[in-house]
């Protein structure tokens, strides 16, 4: 039992059907989006090279994190796998705004239209409802590790690729209903989504820990490669929990410095020069006096 | 955020408690990040996993150590933007770091190790004088977070009434 998972943990060769087809995706996804990006450019159009090499290294730990022998045991080269294609990986590739690419890019037709109408179609705007996406996400993670599915789709290639699949698309739609970075027909607050991020992350905290301790039903993990892999679940889903907080904050920032120079340029026009207006007091410096 | 988003806002008027608890969160997040790298990473005095906690305190302990990296975050961006309208009162500030740093120390070693049962500050020896050095030390950053924030709020008053 214990050669068949060492197997599996040393793939290369033996990537199942939902790996290989991530992988494909993931090159051809990273071809079209550089492309698209310099065709941008070439027409004049400003588009950050962060974005290009977001998506690319996004893409990249998508195709290589099955494929490349990790170090350990393993359950802890399964739990670099997943940190790497279920968490890293989606995020690197939403912040890239792939659609907002595709929509600059796109030539007028029917191409565009139905992307446009798929992004703004009002399932589109439930399915990246924060708490909805949190479940499918992370509610799948415990489902998995919390059954007998991680046992039974470590043995059988269909239900192996479609977990591997549904890791994927889960990790982008958390990261897409989190970050909101495209034009969505409607855009949850940042309560929404800074509530559902903390809920989330504990959620998957309890889960790493719980691993520590049992393992999932049906499978005989070394209590070594369980541990090593559970704190790296623990610890990686740290860093990019902290990577999309940092990617909240920033907008937060970014909105309200916007909001802000917008008011003061109002209220400077309103007053009669512009120093006199910068002296007058803003309603919430003379309600402050008072108090 | 490039140049072109960075416009310069007027500087506002000082905002003190404002300026407290921005700096209370990084203070709290900062002592909850200290405590996981000390105590758990190097000393290995605090277990990763400890089979004697219950469900709850195993859900609190996920939950704090989220909130631990997300306040981080939020703390210092809200810190940034205080800054960035000019209304930063550096000795509010002071004295919230240290109200966080001892609130959370005195958190943690009240509810965590005694109430919930996460985890204990040390395992195989005589628990008592660690845990008076703990809440102790906390007491002590309170204290000291006190102090400062009474003397920044009468030197803010001073201030005030100046003008």
């Amino acid at each position: 039992m214990t050669g068949r998972y060492t197997a599996l943990a040393a793939v290369g060769p033996g990537l199942s059907p939902g790996q290989l087809l991530t992988a494909l995706a993931a090159w051809a996804a990273v071809a079209g989006y550089l492309t698209a990006a310099a065709r941008l450019r070439r027409r004049g159009d400003r588009w950050p090279w962060r974005r290009d090499l977001s998506f690319a290294s996004g893409g990249l730990a998508l195709a290589a994190a099955p494929a490349v022998p990790l170090p350990g045991g393993p359950f802890t080269a399964h739990m670099a796998q997943h940190v790497l294609a279920g968490m890293a990986a989606p995020l690197l590739l939403v912040l890239a705004r792939p659609v907002t690419l595709a929509l600059r890019t796109l030539p007028p037709g029917s191409t565009r239209r139905g992307l446009l109408a798929a992004v703004r179609s009002r399932p589109a705007a439930w399915l990246v409802f924060p708490p909805l996406a949190a479940l499918l996400d992370v509610g799948g993670l415990w489902v998995l590790y919390r059954t007998g599915l991680f046992a039974a789709s470590h043995h059988e290639p269909l239900p192996h690729s479609l977990v591997h699949l549904h890791v994927v698309a889960a990790g982008l739609l958390f990261s897409f209903a989190v970050c909101a970075p495209e034009p969505l027909r409607h855009r949850w607050g940042l309560a929404w989504r800074g509530t559902t991020l903390l809920l989330t992350g504990a959620a998957h905290a309890v889960l790493a820990k719980s691993l520590y301790a049992v393992p999932p039903p049906g499978t005989g993990f070394g209590t070594a490669d369980l541990r090593t892999g559970s704190q790296i679940m623990y610890y990686g889903g740290d860093l990019v929990e902290l990577a999309l907080a940092a990617a909240l904050a920033v907008q937060w920032y970014a909105a309200t410095g916007r909001a802000r120079s917008r008011a003061g340029r109002s209220t400077g026009a309103a007053g009669a020069a512009g120093p006199a207006g910068a002296r007058r007091p803003s309603p919430a410096e003379s309600g402050g006096a008072s108090r | 955020m490039s140049a072109r988003e960075r416009e310069p806002v007027r500087p506002g008027p000082p905002l003190p408690r404002r300026s407290l608890w921005v700096a209370a969160l990084i203070g709290a997040a900062l002592m909850a990040a200290a405590d996981e790298i000390v105590f758990h990473q190097l000393l290995a005095w605090h277990h990763f996993y400890d089979r004697s906690t219950p469900a709850v305190g195993l859900f609190a302990d996920g939950l704090l150590h989220t909130a631990e990296v997300l306040g981080l975050v939020a703390g210092f961006v809200l810190f940034s933007d205080l800054r960035r309208r000019g209304a930063l009162s550096p000795g509010h500030a002071r004295a919230g770091l240290l109200l966080g740093l001892g609130g959370f120390q005195l958190f943690d070693g009240v509810v965590d190790h005694k109430v919930l049962r996460t985890h204990q500050v040390r395992y195989g020896v005589e628990l008592l004088p660690y845990d008076l050095a703990w809440n102790g030390f906390a007491v002590v950053l309170l204290a000291a977070g006190a102090v400062l924030a009474v003397r920044a709020d009468r030197a803010s008053r001073r201030s005030a009434a100046a003008r």
